[in-house]
C-alpha cells in the first residue's frame, strides 16, 4: 500500500480536485440534466437509510427515531423465536418463489420454443397478442378474475366439479389451494411478457445450424433438444439468476391484490413483505423494521452472489 | 426411416399448435367471463353461475354505475387519469434526461452516477424506514403526490434507455455541437426524436405502472375523494373477500350490502379501461420495444 501511495506523482490530488470541478462547468448541463433523477433517489432510496436505526431500537413517538430505547437485536431474535411468524414467513416467500421461478421459465421457454415451430402466421400473431394480454392487467383485476373463479356461489370452478358430480369447495376458506393458486396467477400473468426475451434471443441464432442438422436427418424435436435450448441456455441461466436474487422478496401487490387481507387465507400465503406491512400496524414500527433489514440484507448477499455466478457463466458480463 | 421422421415432425408441430392454442385461450378466457358477466342480469348470474356468454344479456349493470353511483367512480377514474398523465411525462423527462446524461462517454462521472442508481436496485432500507420519511417528512399522507412522487424514476427503465442512447452515433452529436448546440439542445433536438420506440416503450411502462398502481393509495391515502380507480376496485373486492371466508358471521353480513356479482364485474372491466381499447395497437409496439431492448442487452 505504501509504495503505491509513494509512486503517485505529489501534484496529482491538487489537479484532481481541479480536475473535478473544471469536468462539473465543462458538462454541467449533462450534470444538471442527472440531478431530478438524483433528487428522487435521494429521496426515497437513500434518507429512507437513516430510518434503519429503528430496527436495533423500541421505537415510540415521543422519543423519536433516535431517542428510543436501544435494544439490540432483540427485534431480530423475535423474528426466529417460536412464537412469532418468522419461519412460518420465510418458508412462504421461498416456496412460492421457488415455485414461481421453475414454472415461470418452463412456460414462457415452451412458448418461445413452440411459437417458433408455427408456421401460420395469422394464428402466431393472434395467439401472441391473447397471451400477452394478461401483463396489462393490475393484481387487483386478476384478483376479481380468481374471484369469478372460486367464489363458492357463483364461481366457475365450482360449476364444473358440479358437471363432474363432485362436492362444491368453500375455497376462500380453505388455505392448502392458495399457494398454487397464486403461483398459478404469476405465471399466467407473466409468461406471455417473459416469452418474448426469449423469442428476441432466438432471433439471433445461426440458422445455418439448423439447416446442416435437417441435411443430417434430425427431426424437430432433436433440432429442438439439441440446438435451441442449448443456444437458449445463457439466456436462460442470467434470467433464473436474475430471479434467485430476489427469492426473498414477494409480489405485494399479487398477495394482496388476489388474497387481500384475509386471515384464514393468511397463514398460507403471507410472505416477508406482505407480513413487514401487517407487523407495522400490529406489533411495531421497530419490528417491522428489522425484519424488512433482514430481507435487504438477505437479498443483497443472494444478488452479489448471483452477478457473482453470472459473470462466470456468462463472459464477464453480470447482471448489472 | 423418412417416414418416421415427418410422422414426428407433425407430432412436434401438432404438440406446438395445441400448446399454443390452449395457453393462449387461457389467458383471454377470464376476461371474456368479466365482460359477460357484466353485461349478464344479476338474477340469471344467482341461479346459473358465471358463464363465458352473457345470460340475458343487458346493459343495466353500467347505467346503475354511471348513473347511480357515477360521482364516485368517476372522481377515481379523474384521480386515475391525472395520476397516469401527470406520472408519466414527468417520469419520461426525469428518466430519458439521466439516461442521456450516463450514456454520453466523454462524462466522466458517468459511471458513478450509474452507481448511484445501481446500488438503490440492490439494497434498501425496506418498506417501513421509507414509509416514515414519506410521511413524516415529505408530507405524502392523503396527498396526491403519494400516487405520483414515489414511483417517477425506475432506475430499470433508466438503463432500458441509456441502451438506445448508446447506439446513437456521436459525430451526430459533435456536428450539433460544432454549430453551437449545448448538451441539452442535443438531447431535445437529435437524441429524442430518434429514440421512438424507446421513449414509447418506456413511457407505456411507466403509463401502465400508474394505471394499475393501487399499493401505494393503500399506504398513504384514507381520503375516499383520492382513492384511484384500482384501490376503488380492491376496496370492494376486500370486503367481498372477507364476507365469503367467513370471518363476518353471517348475521352481521346481513347488515352489509354486498355489490351484486354483476356489479363487481363491471367495476372490474371499467378499471381495466382504455387499456382494453388500446391494446391492440400499443401491444406491437410494446413487443418490438422489449426485443430490441433484450437483443441489445
Amino acid at each position: 500500500m505504501r509504495s503505491a501511495a509513494n509512486e503517485t506523482p505529489a501534484p496529482a490530488p491538487a489537479r484532481k480536485k481541479n480536475g473535478f470541478f473544471r469536468e462539473l462547468k465543462k458538462h454541467h448541463i449533462l450534470y444538471l440534466m442527472s440531478v431530478p433523477g438524483l433528487i428522487v433517489l435521494l429521496m426515497f432510496s437513500y434518507i429512507p437509510f437513516s430510518g434503519v436505526w429503528m430496527a436495533f431500537t423500541d421505537f415510540n413517538v415521543v422519543d423519536g427515531i433516535f431517542g428510543s430505547p436501544f435494544v439490540g437485536l432483540d427485534n431480530f431474535k423475535y423474528f426466529f423465536s417460536s412464537g412469532s411468524m418468522g419461519w412460518r414467513v420465510t418458508y412462504n416467500t421461498l416456496f412460492i418463489n421457488f415455485f414461481g421461478i421453475i414454472f415461470g421459465i418452463l412456460f414462457p421457454v415452451a412458448i418461445a420454443v413452440f411459437l417458433n415451430e408455427i408456421r401460420s402466421a395469422a394464428f402466431k400473431k393472434l395467439t401472441q397478442s391473447m397471451m400477452f394480454f394478461p401483463y396489462f392487467l393490475s393484481w387487483v383485476v386478476v384478483g376479481a378474475i380468481i374471484y369469478g373463479i372460486f367464489s363458492s356461489d357463483v364461481g366457475v370452478a365450482n360449476n364444473m366439479l358440479a358437471l363432474f358430480g363432485m362436492e362444491p369447495i368453500s375455497w376462500y376458506s380453505e388455505p392448502k389451494y392458495w399457494k398454487a393458486i397464486v403461483i398459478a396467477a404469476n405465471v399466467w400473468k407473466w409468461s406471455g411478457y417473459s416469452s418474448i426475451v426469449y423469442m428476441a434471443a432466438m432471433v439471433n441464432f445461426d440458422q445455418s445450424l439448423y439447416e446442416s442438422a435437417k441435411v443430417d436427418g434430425a427431426n424437430k424435436m432433436q433440432q429442438i433438444l439439441r440446438l435451441t435450448i442449448p443456444m437458449l441456455k445463457p439466456t436462460i441461466i442470467v434470467l433464473t439468476l436474475l430471479n434467485v436474487g430476489r427469492i426473498f422478496y414477494g409480489d405485494f401487490g399479487m398477495i394482496y391484490g388476489i388474497v387481500g387481507n384475509n386471515p384464514v387465507l393468511g397463514d398460507a400465503v403471507t410472505v416477508i413483505d406482505t407480513y413487514v406491512y401487517q407487523s407495522m400496524r400490529t406489533l411495531g414500527f421497530s419490528y417491522a423494521t428489522a425484519v424488512g433489514l433482514m430481507q435487504s440484507v438477505l437479498g443483497l448477499i443472494l444478488v452479489l452472489a448471483a452477478n457473482r455466478a453470472a459473470k462466470k457463466i456468462n463472459d464477464g458480463e453480470g447482471l448489472f | 426411416m423418412e417416414k418416421n421422421r415427418l410422422l414426428s415432425d407433425k407430432l412436434v408441430t401438432t404438440l406446438a399448435y395445441v400448446f399454443i392454442g390452449c395457453f393462449a385461450v387461457a389467458c383471454l378466457y377470464p376476461l371474456l367471463l368479466t365482460v359477460s358477466v357484466s353485461f349478464s342480469s344479476e338474477q340469471a348470474i344467482a341461479r346459473n353461475g358465471y358463464s363465458i356468454f352473457p345470460q340475458d344479456a343487458t346493459l343495466d349493470t353500467y347505467t346503475y354505475i354511471f348513473v347511480n353511483s357515477g360521482t364516485k367512480i368517476l372522481q377515481s377514474y379523474g384521480v386515475t387519469i391525472f395520476v397516469t398523465v401527470a406520472g408519466t411525462i414527468g417520469a419520461l423527462l426525469i428518466t430519458s434526461m439521466m439516461a442521456f446524461a450516463i450514456s454520453i462517454r466523454k462524462l466522466r462521472y458517468r459511471n458513478v452516477l450509474a452507481f448511484i442508481s445501481n446500488f438503490t436496485i440492490i439494497f434498501s432500507a425496506g418498506l417501513i424506514p421509507w414509509y416514515m420519511v414519506s410521511v413524516n417528512y415529505y408530507g405524502l399522507k392523503n396527498s396526491i403526490w403519494a400516487l405520483i412522487v414515489p414511483s417517477i424514476f425506475n432506475v430499470w427503465n433508466m438503463f432500458l434507455m441509456r441502451t438506445y442512447f448508446n447506439a446513437i452515433s456521436p459525430s451526430l452529436y459533435e456536428a450539433a455541437e460544432i454549430d453551437g448546440a449545448n448538451h441539452f439542445t442535443v438531447f431535445w433536438k437529435i437524441a429524442l426524436p430518434l429514440s421512438k420506440t424507446p421513449l414509447l416503450t418506456v413511457g407505456l411502462m411507466y403509463a401502465l405502472q400508474y394505471w394499475n398502481d393501487w399499493w401505494h393509495a393503500l399506504i398513504f391515502i384514507n381520503d375516499k375523494e383520492l382513492f384511484p380507480l384500482q384501490y376503488y376496485l380492491y376496496n370492494i373486492l376486500s370486503n367481498v373477500n372477507a364476507i365469503s371466508s367467513g370471518r363476518i358471521p353471517s348475521g352481521a353480513s346481513g347488515n352489509i350490502t354486498l355489490p351484486a356479482e354483476t356489479v363487481k364485474m363491471a367495476v372490474t372491466v371499467i378499471t381495466i379501461g382504455p387499456i382494453i381499447f388500446l391494446y391492440p395497437f400499443i401491444q406491437r409496439y410494446f413487443v418490438q420495444g422489449i426485443m430490441t431492448g433484450a437483443v441489445k442487452e
